[in-house]
C-alpha cells in the first residue's frame, strides 16, 4: 500500500481507503437486495378491492406466490422468478407446489406462515383454488390476496 | 537520509479522489431509493382451514353458513351472484354487500361462517369482489370452496 504520509505541520489528512471499501460494500449490498425484491414481484394486473388494507408483512413469515396470466386463457404459478407447477392430478401432496411450500416452510412454525397471493385479475378461479389446495396441503394457514386499493365511492 | 529523499518529493500528486467519491455516493443513493417505488398494494386476508384438507366437505358440517355462489355466464363478462342458493342477485356486488349488511343488522354474528363458492371458470377479480363485499359487511370468518 501507499507509504504512510507524514503529516505536515498544521494539516490533517485522513485515509480514504476504508471509507471507499465500506461504500462499495453498501452499494453491492443494495444492488443485490433490489434484485431479490424484483424477483419476488411479477408484473401482474391485480384486481381491485375496497376493503384491502396495507399490512406490514415484515411481521410475518411470507411466501409470495404470483399467478401470471398466459395468453389466451391460461396461467402459470411463479415463486421467486421461477415457474412451479400446481398440477394436482396425482394428488395434492404429490404436487410440485405442495412439496416446494413444504420445504420452504420446513424450518418455520407453519402456523405462522402466510401465502401472499398476487394473482392476475383475469385468471380462472380454478387456478387459484389449486394453489389454495397446495398451500393447505403444505400446512400453511395464512392466505393473503393482494389487490389494488380501490377508493370507496361516495354513497 | 530518508528526510533528504522526502524533501525532494514534497509535492506529491494524489490521484483525484473527490469525483470518484461523488459518483460512489450518487450510486449509493440511487440504489437506496430505487426499491421503494412499488404500486400501492393492499391485502385481503383470511385463514385456510386447519384441517388436513381444505373445506371440501360442506355436507359434513350441517352448520348453516351463508353461501355466496358465483355463476358464470359463458359469453359475457358478467356473472350471476346467487345468495344461499335461493336469491339471484344478478351482477351487482353492491346489492350483495347490502344484503350481507342486512344479515348483520338482523343479528347474525360477524364470525358466522361465510362460504364463497365460485364456479371454476369465474375470473379471479369477481371472487375478489365477492370477498370484498363480505369483508365490507364486517364478516370475519370467510372461506372459499375448492374442487374435490
Amino acid at each position: 500500500m501507499a507509504k504512510p504520509v507524514r503529516a505536515r505541520a498544521g494539516s490533517v489528512s485522513f485515509n480514504m481507503t476504508p471509507m471507499i471499501d465500506i461504500i462499495f460494500n453498501l452499494i453491492i449490498f443494495f444492488m443485490l437486495i433490489s434484485q431479490f425484491v424484483q424477483l419476488e414481484i411479477e408484473d401482474v394486473m391485480l384486481p381491485t378491492a375496497e376493503a384491502a388494507k396495507v399490512m406490514d408483512y415484515s411481521q410475518f413469515r411470507n411466501v409470495v406466490i404470483n399467478i401470471v396470466k398466459v395468453e389466451p386463457d391460461g396461467s402459470k404459478v411463479k415463486i421467486l422468478g421461477s415457474e412451479i407447477s400446481s398440477d394436482i392430478s396425482t394428488g395434492v401432496a404429490n404436487s410440485e407446489l405442495t412439496q416446494f411450500l413444504k420445504t420452504r416452510t420446513e424450518l418455520e412454525d407453519r402456523g405462522k406462515v402466510n401465502v401472499i397471493l398476487r394473482a392476475d385479475a383475469d385468471i380462472p378461479y380454478e387456478d387459484v383454488a389449486r394453489v389454495m389446495l397446495c398451500a393447505g396441503g403444505a400446512g400453511i394457514e395464512g392466505w393473503w390476496i393482494t389487490t389494488e386499493i380501490e377508493e370507496p365511492e361516495e354513497r | 537520509m530518508r528526510n533528504i529523499a522526502r524533501e525532494r518529493e514534497k509535492v506529491k500528486l494524489q490521484p483525484p479522489m473527490t469525483p470518484m467519491i461523488d459518483i460512489i455516493f450518487l450510486l449509493l443513493i440511487f440504489f437506496l431509493l430505487t426499491p421503494t417505488f412499488q404500486a400501492h398494494e393492499g391485502y385481503l386476508t383470511t385463514n385456510l382451514p386447519k384441517t388436513s384438507g381444505p373445506v371440501a366437505g360442506e355436507e359434513q358440517k350441517k352448520i348453516e353458513r351463508i353461501k355466496i355462489g358465483l355463476e358464470d355466464t359463458y359469453g359475457t363478462d358478467e356473472i350471476v351472484i346467487v345468495l344461499n342458493d335461493t336469491q339471484v342477485l344478478g351482477n351487482n356486488f353492491d346489492t350483495l354487500e347490502a344484503m350481507l349488511r342486512d344479515y348483520q343488522d338482523r343479528g347474525i354474528a360477524p364470525d358466522h361462517p361465510v362460504l364463497i363458492a365460485p364456479e371454476m371458470s369465474i375470473k379471479h377479480k369477481w371472487v375478489v369482489k365477492a370477498f370484498d363485499a363480505a369483508i365490507l359487511a364486517r364478516f370475519t370468518n370467510i372461506h372459499f370452496a375448492v374442487p374435490r
